[in-house]
This record gives C-alpha cells, sequence and structure tokens, in this order.
C-alpha cells in the first residue's frame, strides 16, 4: 500500500468509526452523508456479506407506543428486557397441549434480542401512524370469497397435504420473503454483486434471487401469465441505493392480503460498515387505499449463512396427516363399536 | 487430475487443453537463436493442437483478473438419466408412456464404468428398480453436487472476489462457493461445503460434507457421506464451460474415477432462472397415502 493509500484508510476509517459512537438517532441521517460505502471494481455500493434483519421491534406500532416514533434509549432497553422475558419466561401453568405448545423458547428460535438500531416503535414507516392501512373492501371480499370456497369444498384443514399452510409445506416461509420481514429465524440474506447482477439470497428456505441491474444483462420481464411465488425482480442503481422492483406474484402468495397484482419496490442502502438499509413499499391498489413502507436497518452478521433443507426434512406433514387420519379412524371406531375396519 | 498432463485418448480427449508448456519453450529456443528449433517446435506444437483437436482459449477476466465463469450455464444430455453409457429404457411407470422413456447416450463417466464395490453395486440396482419412488428428484430434493451440475434445467453462476455463488433452477437449490477457505463444515448438507480456489484457468472446487440422500441420476446411481468431490470449472470458448469432476467415497467405489462434460450458456436474450419450487409437485408421492379418503 502506499503512503497516500494508507493516509487515505486511515481517513476513511476515521470516518466511518466515527458515527459508530452513539449517535443519536436524530442525527443519524447526516451521519449517513459523511460516510461513504466501499466500491465494488465497477464502482457500486459494495453491498456484499450477510445481513441480519433479525429484530424484536414489531411490524406495526403496538399501542403503548402510539403518537411515538422513536423509543428513547431507556425505553428501548425497557423494551428489550420485557419481549425476551416474555419469550423465555417458562410457562407450565396450562393443559399438557398448552405446556408443549410453550416449549419453544429463545434457545430454539433465533429472533433477535433488539430492537432495531434506529429505536423506531415499528418497522412500518410509512403511514406515520406506524400501521400497515387496511384492506379494501376489495380485498376483504376476496379473502372471504376464499375462506367461502375452501368452506363449500368440503374439505377440511388436515385432508392433504395442499390444504396446510405454504410454510408448514417448505415452499414459502413470511421471513425469507418476498419481501423480507424478521421471522422466528432464519433472518438472513446473502449478498453477492457482479457488474450485471445482484444476487439476494435468503436463508430461509435457500431462496435465491439473482437480480439483473445493468442495461447490458437487460432482458424483458416475465409475461403478465407467469406467476412466481417469490415474483419476478429486476433491478436498477439510484445512486448509491440498489432498487429492485417484483411484480408477477401469484394469487397465493398474499403477502400481509396482497394480491397477485402487488408491485413491490425494495431499495437497500448500505449507511454504514455494519448497516444495510433495507426499505420496502407494497403497492397494491386493489387490497390498500396507499402504499406502505417498511424500513429495517439490517446488521452485519459476521456468521455464516447454513443450508436450510426445510422440505427434505419436513416431518410435519406427514405426522400432521397420520394425525387426522388416526383421529378420523378412532371417532369411526367410537360411533360404531365392534365394527370391524 | 491436471487435465494438460493426460496423454491418453479417449472420446474426452476433445476436450483436452494445449500443452501449457509450449510457449516457453519456444521462448527459451528463441534465446538461444536456433530459429530452425524454433520453428520445428511450433510445427510439433501446431500438430498437438490439431490432433487434440482444440485451441487455446483465454476467458474474459472479471475485474480482479481471474476468468470470468459469469452467466447461465446448462448441461445438454442425457447425464441426469444415467451418468453411464446406457441404450434407451421403457420408463418406470407405463402410465407415462414413451415421454417417461429413457432416451440413450454415452453418459459422462470417464472410462464408462463406475467402479462399484459389490455391495454397493447391489444396491445399484436395487435403487435402479424402485427409481421411481426412491430417486430424490422425485421427491424434489436437493439434487447434491455433482448432481446439481447436469439437471435438466439451467444454473447460474454470480463470480465475486471472495464468494461464487451457484444458483440452480432445479427446486431452487443454491451453494456457495468460498475463495477464502472457512474451515470445515459443522455438519454434513445436501449441497455440501464448497472451497474454490483458482489453478490458472480452471476454479477448482473442493466439496466436502456432503450426506449420504442424494443420487448421481435417475438411474440410482448413489454415494455414502464419504463422498468427497473435487470439481474443475474450465472456460473452453465464449459459450462453452468445461466441467470436469472427480469423486472419491472408499466406502462405495473401489478406486476414484472422473466425470467429465461441456455446459452450454444459454444465450437466448431472454434467459433466467425461473421458479421451480417443485415440493408441490412432489407431495401425491410423499404424502398421497395419508390423506383423508374419498367418502363413499
Amino acid at each position: 500500500m502506499t503512503l497516500r493509500g494508507i493516509v487515505l484508510t486511515a481517513v476513511l476509517a476515521a470516518i466511518a468509526f466515527a458515527p459508530a459512537a452513539s449517535v443519536p438517532v436524530v442525527a443519524q441521517s447526516v451521519a449517513q452523508k459523511a460516510w461513504t460505502a466501499p466500491r465494488t471494481p465497477d464502482g457500486k455500493p459494495d453491498l456484499q456479506g450477510i445481513w441480519s434483519y433479525a429484530t424484536i421491534t414489531p411490524v406495526e406500532r403496538p399501542a403503548e407506543f402510539a403518537g411515538k416514533e422513536f423509543m428513547t434509549e431507556q425505553e428501548a432497553v425497557a423494551y428489550e428486557k420485557r419481549l425476551l422475558q416474555e419469550n423465555n419466561r417458562d410457562r407450565r401453568d396450562g393443559t399438557a397441549a398448552e405446556d408443549v405448545g410453550r416449549a419453544y423458547n429463545d434457545f430454539w428460535w433465533d429472533r433477535g434480542t433488539k430492537v432495531v438500531s434506529t429505536r423506531r416503535t415499528s418497522l412500518v414507516v410509512d403511514p406515520p401512524d406506524g400501521k400497515i392501512p387496511p384492506l379494501t373492501q376489495e380485498a376483504q371480499r376476496r379473502a372471504a370469497d376464499r375462506a367461502a370456497a375452501r368452506r363449500n369444498s368440503g374439505r377440511g384443514p388436515y385432508d392433504g397435504p395442499e390444504d396446510r399452510p405454504l410454510g408448514e409445506r417448505c415452499i414459502m416461509f413470511g421471513s425469507g420473503g418476498v419481501p423480507m420481514l424478521p421471522g422466528a429465524y432464519n433472518n438472513n440474506v446473502q449478498v453477492v454483486q457482479t457488474p450485471d447482477q445482484v444476487a439476494l439470497v435468503s436463508e430461509m428456505i435457500h431462496d435465491a434471487r439473482v437480480v439483473p441491474v445493468s442495461g447490458v444483462d437487460a432482458r424483458p420481464p416475465l409475461p403478465k401469465n407467469i406467476r412466481q411465488y417469490r415474483g419476478d425482480s429486476r433491478g436498477h442503481w439510484e445512486g448509491d441505493t440498489l432498487v429492485v422492483v417484483t411484480t408477477n406474484f401469484t394469487d397465493k402468495t398474499n403477502f400481509r392480503g396482497s394480491s397477485e397484482n402487488m408491485r413491490l419496490t425494495e431499495r437497500f442502502t448500505r449507511v454504514s460498515e455494519d448497516t444495510l438499509l433495507y426499505r420496502f413499499t407494497v403497492e397494491d391498489p386493489s387490497s390498500f387505499a396507499r402504499p406502505w413502507t417498511v424500513e429495517i436497518p439490517m446488521w452485519k452478521n459476521h456468521e455464516l449463512m447454513y443450508e436450510y433443507a426445510c422440505h427434505e426434512g419436513n416431518s410435519s406433514i406427514a405426522g400432521v396427516l397420520s394425525g387426522a387420519r388416526a383421529e378420523e379412524k378412532a371417532a369411526a371406531g367410537a360411533r360404531t363399536p365392534g365394527t370391524p375396519r | 487430475m491436471n487435465i494438460s498432463r493426460t496423454t491418453h485418448t479417449n472420446r474426452f480427449s476433445r476436450y483436452r487443453l494445449p500443452p501449457k508448456s509450449c510457449p516457453r519453450v519456444l521462448r527459451t529456443a528463441w534465446v538461444r537463436n536456433v530459429v530452425a528449433v524454433a520453428i520445428a517446435l511450433t510445427a510439433v506444437c501446431t500438430t498437438l493442437l490439431v490432433a487434440q483437436n482444440t485451441t487455446p482459449y483465454k476467458a474474459p477476466r472479471t475485474a480482479d483478473g481471474k476468468p470470468n465463469l459469469n452467466g447461465i450455464w446448462q448441461a445438454f444430455g442425457d447425464a441426469n438419466w444415467d451418468i453411464e453409457p446406457h441404450a434407451a429404457a421403457a420408463p418406470a411407470i407405463a402410465v407415462t408412456g414413451a415421454i417417461g422413456a429413457t432416451p440413450p447416450g454415452m453418459g459422462i463417466v470417464e472410462g464408462g464404468t463406475i467402479p462399484y464395490l459389490p455391495q454397493a453395486a447391489a444396491k445399484k440396482a436395487e435403487n435402479y428398480k424402485n427409481r421411481q419412488t426412491l430417486d430424490p428428484e422425485a421427491k424434489c430434493y436437493l439434487p447434491g453436487v455433482p448432481r446439481a451440475t447436469y439437471m435438466p434445467q439451467p444454473l447460474q453462476m454470480v463470480q465475486s472476489e471472495k464468494t461464487i455463488l451457484m444458483a440452480y433452477q432445479y427446486a431452487g437449490a443454491v451453494r456457495t462457493i468460498y475463495m477464502e477457505n472457512p474451515g470445515p463444515a459443522p455438519a454434513d448438507s445436501w449441497m455440501g461445503w464448497s472451497v474454490g480456489r483458482w489453478e490458472g484457468e480452471t476454479l477448482v472446487v473442493d466439496v466436502t460434507s456432503l450426506n449420504d440422500q442424494t443420487w448421481f441420476d435417475r438411474a440410482g446411481n448413489f454415494h455414502s457421506d464419504a463422498l468427497h468431490v473435487i470439481e474443475r470449472y474450465t472456460r473452453t470458448g465464449p459459450d462453452h464451460l468445461l466441467y470436469e469432476a472427480t469423486i472419491e467415497d472408499p466406502k462405495t467405489f473401489s478406486r476414484p474415477w472422473k466425470i467429465s462434460m461441456s455446459l452450454y450458456r444459454r444465450v437466448e436474450k431472454d434467459a433466467q432462472l425461473m421458479e421451480f419450487k417443485c415440493v408441490e409437485f412432489s407431495e401425491e408421492l410423499l404424502y398421497g397415502h395419508l390423506r383423508k379418503p374419498v367418502a363413499r
């Protein structure tokens, strides 16, 4: 390294570490301007690495913080302490079934122990009340129609694998996205960049999106009739922000009650050495009266990501269906005692 | 397995790279100013190149000077049906008609035969008989290595300096090739633990910690959890990628063996990895017997 290089590195390091020393939340936008993200060889901000979006900050603002956009430092400490206690409390006061249901504590989960670094009281930052806009009448009717169709089909919730939720079947997990939202575990995304592509790999069910980001590699979006659980993503850079727009979702994806026409815009901005600011905006006029936006400051995870072979190790579906068949058999036996089956 | 030193000729020789020593020898000859020798050597080199039916190819470089392997690649052929040479065969279940028939093919195993230990050969035959229900592909399970490479669906390489991501369309499988060794894997997995390094034009990937659940193909060729795969990826042209792998598994095979095949760039303007979440397509096979019986 040349002398100039060493001096430059020292200056950059000073800039990089300055905001780390407990800058108040309100001053953060100023600190963001002073810090410049490292670059890839082609001059784009380097977003690469493994980023965690594990946090105990709720998606929507809880009543206790109504009208309050940020927690104070004391409130954040108290909130974290209380939630951890609630998540880990050893509750043995219920029935046997309840006892089993409560058996999972933070030994099993990995939902994080901290509120977001901005100390916002909700992940939803727009609308300003921190709440997802209520579903439109059309969306409510859609949900009601679906429920009615299920009832009228004569199928019960345990009749076959397709009657079980997508997560239980290892097809989709909400936390892995698209978009990403904190879940019980595997809240990690790995970013790998080339000049033409940005790969976003969710740890949750090893779902990879390889997003084209340059004109050189531009390819036409998927035709409207091709629908994918995780949609169809196209990216571009707006200054130092990677913008990824996703459409072509299925009518089964239903993110927070949305329709297959949801248009999702995700923004990734590296605002410090250890922070990748993730914002996404949901637009779907048939489901929400107005667009809404979530912000999660992802933190750099210095551990590696491991394979989550969900379907390969799935014993839930077989267990649930076998249980239901056993119950039916027992019920049939009770109705017609002594009948050979 | 330095392929440039391999001298035997078989059908794989079309993939041989030219001897790397030619230019250096020529330079020495020039220094000695023996023009005749230089001409003679050039002739020898040319003859060698012609004999090997290939020309030296230097791949375009990434910003850090490494061969650029970025792109969407796909195997074309029948390896996923059976990596050994095979004649056409009837479908495992008749209801698929000729659609389910095995197309014939020359396979990708160097020397043609997998050197199974006797007991393992018996298990392979058993696997073949029950392939319709036992093949992990039928269950939409992660394909493992090397099978992921030659599934009949594209893969995409996303090459960065410290990380090369391999994204496979089949089952949304993915693996990270670490170009800086992160140490041993914490546990066995379906897609294994991949550590890469560059040897000139070739990306060499050491794959360990593979579990014993995956197969090599639809014909029931299998391995144990002692499987160790050393892969080599070499660009041989703008749109061709040579894929070679050495397979070691002393619990299953009497000696290490090799596979070799071409991968082709998907050059269509709209080529892309699409979503193949096959869990839904496997559920009847896996859970059909647990469905609620239809009331009569």
